[in-house]
């Protein structure tokens, strides 16, 4: 296994990929529908973060901010500020739930959360993520955690049929419905928490941004506990489980550090498989089991002569490394946002917890880039290629309908990758030839 | 002597028109109804042109993390563009608990080892300022060891919106960097653009116009900037003020210390370019420019309106509506009007007292001047019959919903509009709005529906 350093030496970012535990946390509760995100912090925390995510889902956004100023950044508990948001925000839409989150600034003050929440009469689900601490995928995690404990009731049924699915945040839209639909069609009702398949999905809504626009309800998230199982993806979202199992301790619990390429998809068939008493998945799967297994011996020439610069949030780069090293990708190195278990378990050369500044140091080592929207000028400045993942992708729109999960999204996927590879070394030979003709010594060795 | 301004003043800026009367502070932002960014948000915008500066965030990531190479403002400078670097502390929970200075002098001595920066700019936060790091020693003391200007920028989210940032930016720039240099020459023509961020390359598409006129833009704050230059803002005949009320109270104080008076322009569309061209010429009051400027203007109006002949009949009798903030209200309706498109209402929700009086000049008595656009702008369209809506993305919907072509106008698009030519490039995208089937086409009924 990898080399993983966890820890960045440096005293700063330089070209940073993190992202904050409130963006993680916005971006959770806008899986939820008719919910309205509330950031407890000044007005720039709120606005950064909807600025990012309408860029890059190419939507509207709903959040909202609870506008600490100077004064109530000390005279104030959270009291007025939230009570007083709550009530500003009802004036103008009415939510199902209003998602209430820290940041730094109201961390540091120290609000006390609890305190408050328990004095305001609508619907409000609190959750801390101070952005000082975690990154994107914690505070989604943490979200998801506190929608489930402070909402779902306890119960002692259980539904054999129900599966409660928790995917991790770097999961697209597009790819949360895909896997319902795939876990749907063993037999299974999929409730997905979060469930941003159907409120960022690239929809033409009418409400722009009143109030999420869809996602798994309130109700649904009420009666969560007669599952039969909680399904995880993603390293990050394992404790979710435990949480659901709190309300109901006969619900069984599933995890699945990823759902890409061959190798991870079969994972989940083969449970699929047991969980639901079937010989044999619908013959649609089937097909594209067989799709797949073509698209890896199409795309295994290309990929296995490539050496990639992974760059990403930790179960994401866990999910690309899984379905490249499938079809023989060199990962020279992955960067990590925040440090994670599932590094660990990477297959690269090199893991790592840092910055594009640190991928600029080492360019000689790969050739090709996937990263989010900042390894396009990382590409230019080291004469690599780049594809685009992850957040924020402010280059390209269709963000939410990216699908590179399962057998079917697996195969998309590598036709992508080998492709940009192809153009990228005819890009070279190209410049090679050029170079010859105007006869310069040049180097082939690449 | 501690840097951080003091907002209080800084709020009742008295060279702004609103606090002659009633003294209104520009930042009362309201919990759960407030849109629009921070101070910190104001001052990147402000500052980050300075391509040759490094920008360093002493915060966390919420702070930076969505924030750094979003700036569409081109830089000629010839090094590598720190305006495109994000360079951010971090900060962690140890941090938090026992201070964040050292980790802050050890990123300036990063930043001046690695990227070696005219200046560093040092952006404090909200958590920073509430565990009272003292960035102004940390910031004396990295200048005289690295020998370049390390200015400290107090603008933690809390103290207010956008607006705010700005004139803190303005503040931090006045203090630490104009006047610590002399230019190595001066002329009689020397000014300053202030507030001009070179979005989008606007200001390229007007400054090589000043210069045939030989007028020398000695600084700009901030678009295409150089660090070396604004050091020597003190030396101009005239600050221009570009499209940036929040800026005045820079432009006062520079009057107030230096002598220097200034004037509001803008560049946007052929009658503001050509006004602003003029106002610059008499601000310098040589009559001898003033002759040249008008013929200037004379030669690059009758080139435009040229050009502008076939786009002036696709344009014949097309009304539009305009829904854009502040000194937009006014300013692409007047690069409409250029077009021959009658404007017939425009958004006045953002804007100053004086961009109001300025827009109702600009439309006219019967225009209809909508304060709160969102609600209002899809009956306007009904009421008015206009063919074309111009608006943030966030109206997308209610074009569609009314049939009428969509231009959006925020500050995502990619192109410049302002200065002559701009006009030219309005007209492409315009033409090709109005031409697009897709508005009518989207809404159109599903085989399904009855």
């Amino acid at each position: 296994m990898a080399e993983v350093r966890r820890k960045s030496g440096k005293p700063l970012q330089v070209n940073p990929h993190k992202l904050s535990q409130p963006m993680g946390a916005t971006l959770a509760f806008l899986g939820v529908d008719r919910c309205m995100p509330l950031m407890h912090g000044a007005q720039g925390c709120a606005s950064f973060a909807k600025v990012m995510f309408t860029r890059h889902f190419c939507e509207p956004i709903a959040l909202q901010t609870t506008a600490v100023n100077d004064v109530i950044a000390v005279l104030d508990g959270g009291d007025y500020s939230i009570s007083e948001s709550v009530k500003n925000i009802g004036d103008k839409v009415a939510p199902e739930l209003i998602g209430v989150h820290t940041t730094g600034l109201t961390e540091t003050k120290g609000d006390d959360l609890r305190g408050v929440a328990s004095k305001i009469d609508v619907p409000l689900v609190y959750v801390n993520t101070p952005d000082f601490k975690g990154g994107l995928e914690s505070g989604w995690t943490l979200t998801t955690q506190a929608l489930i404990d402070q909402l779902t009731e306890p119960c002692d049924r259980i539904d054999a049929q129900k599966i409660v699915l928790v995917p991790h945040v770097s999961l697209q839209p597009i790819e949360v419905e895909k896997l319902r639909d795939f876990i749907e069609a063993f037999g299974f009702k999929v409730v997905a928490v979060p469930d941003l398949s159907s409120s960022l999905d690239n929809h033409l809504g009418e409400k722009q941004a009143s109030l999420s626009s869809g996602g798994v309800t309130v109700d649904a998230l009420k009666q969560l506990a007669d599952a039969a199982f909680v399904v995880t993806v993603g390293a990050s979202v394992k404790p979710v489980g435990a949480t659901l199992q709190k309300k109901n301790p006969a619900i069984r619990h599933h995890h699945l550090d990823h759902v890409s390429g061959l190798q991870g998809t079969d994972a989940l068939v083969a449970w699929l498989l047991e969980a639901s008493g079937r010989e044999a998945p619908p013959p649609v799967v089937e097909r594209w089991r067989k799709r797949l297994q073509d698209a890896m011996l199409d795309s295994h020439f290309s990929i296995g002569q490539t050496r990639f610069l992974l760059v990403a949030e930790p179960d994401h780069l866990a999910a690309m490394a899984a379905s490249l090293r499938e079809v023989g990708g060199k990962v020279a190195l992955a960067i990590a946002t925040v440090d994670s278990p599932i590094l660990g378990d990477i297959e690269a050369d090199q893991v790592i917890v840092g910055d594009l500044e640190d991928a600029e140091n080492i360019s000689a080592a790969y050739d090709l880039i996937i990263g989010n929207y900042h390894t396009e000028s990382l590409a230019h400045r080291a004469e690599k290629r780049a594809v685009m993942r992850g957040f924020p992708n402010y280059e390209e729109i269709g963000n939410a309908l990216k699908h590179d999960v399962l057998y079917e999204g697996g195969a998309y996927f590598l036709f992508e990758i080998a492709n940009a590879a192809e153009r990228m070394r005819e890009a070279q030979v190209h410049h090679e030839r050029e170079q010859i003709k105007l006869g310069r010594a040049v180097s082939l060795s690449g | 002597m501690s840097s951080k301004p003091k907002i209080k003043d800084l709020l009742v800026e008295s060279a702004c028109e609103h606090n002659k009367g009633k003294k209104s502070s520009c930042n009362a932002p309201t919990p759960g109804a407030t849109t629009g960014g921070c101070a910190l948000d104001g001052a990147q915008i402000a500052l980050f042109p300075f391509a040759d500066a490094a920008h360093l965030v002493h915060g966390p990531m919420s702070c930076i993390g969505g924030a750094w190479e979003t700036r569409l403002t081109p830089t000629s400078w010839s090094g590598r563009d720190l305006t495109q670097t994000g360079f951010a502390t971090d900060i962690n929970n140890n941090d938090v608990v026992f201070g964040g200075e050292k980790k802050l002098a050890a990123a300036i001595d990063h930043i001046a080892a690695s990227y070696a920066p005219e200046a560093v700019f040092v952006y404090s936060t909200c958590v920073p300022a509430l565990t009272g790091d003292d960035i102004d020693a940390v910031c004396k003391h990295r200048s005289e060891k690295h020998g370049i200007p390390c200015v400290p920028v107090h603008v933690p989210g809390f103290v207010g919106a956008k607006n705010l940032g700005s004139r803190i930016a303005g503040e931090a720039v006045l203090q630490h960097l104009i006047g610590t240099k002399e230019p190595e020459e001066t002329t009689p023509f020397d000014i300053n653009l202030i507030g001009e961020h070179n979005n989008t390359g606007e200001l390229w598409r007007y400054r090589h116009l000043l210069e045939e006129l030989g007028i020398r833009v000695l600084s700009t704050f901030s678009g295409d900037g150089r660090i070396a230059e604004i050091r020597t803002a003190h030396r101009a005949k005239l600050n221009v003020i570009v499209c940036a009320k929040s800026l005045v109270s820079m432009t006062r104080k520079m009057q107030e210390q230096y002598g220097i008076p200034w004037i509001s322009c803008s560049f946007y569309g052929k009658t503001d370019t050509s006004n602003g061209i003029l106002a610059i010429a008499e601000a310098l009051g040589d009559a001898d420019l003033i002759a040249r400027a008008r013929a200037l203007i004379a030669r690059e109006e009758a080139r435009l309106d040229e050009k502008l002949i076939p786009y002036r009949e696709i344009f014949a009798g097309k009304k539009a509506v305009l829904n854009t903030g502040g000194n937009k209200a006014w300013s692409i309706a007047s690069a409409l009007q250029d077009l021959g498109i009658e404007v017939v209402a425009t958004s006045v929700r953002k804007s100053t007292e004086a961009d109001k009086a300025k827009a109702r000049e600009y439309l006219g008595e019967n225009a209809i001047l909508m304060t709160n656009p969102a609600t209002e702008q899809a009956k306007v369209i009904d009421d008015t019959g206009a063919q074309l809506l111009l608006a943030g993305g966030r109206s997308l919907y209610t074009a569609i919903k009314k049939r009428i072509a969509f231009t959006d106008v925020n500050q995502e698009k990619k192109k410049s509009y302002g200065g002559y030519d701009g006009l030219l490039v309005l007209a492409e995208d315009l033409i090709n709005s109005l031409q697009n089937p897709v508005f009518e086409l989207v809404d159109r009924k599903a085989p399904w529906q009855k």
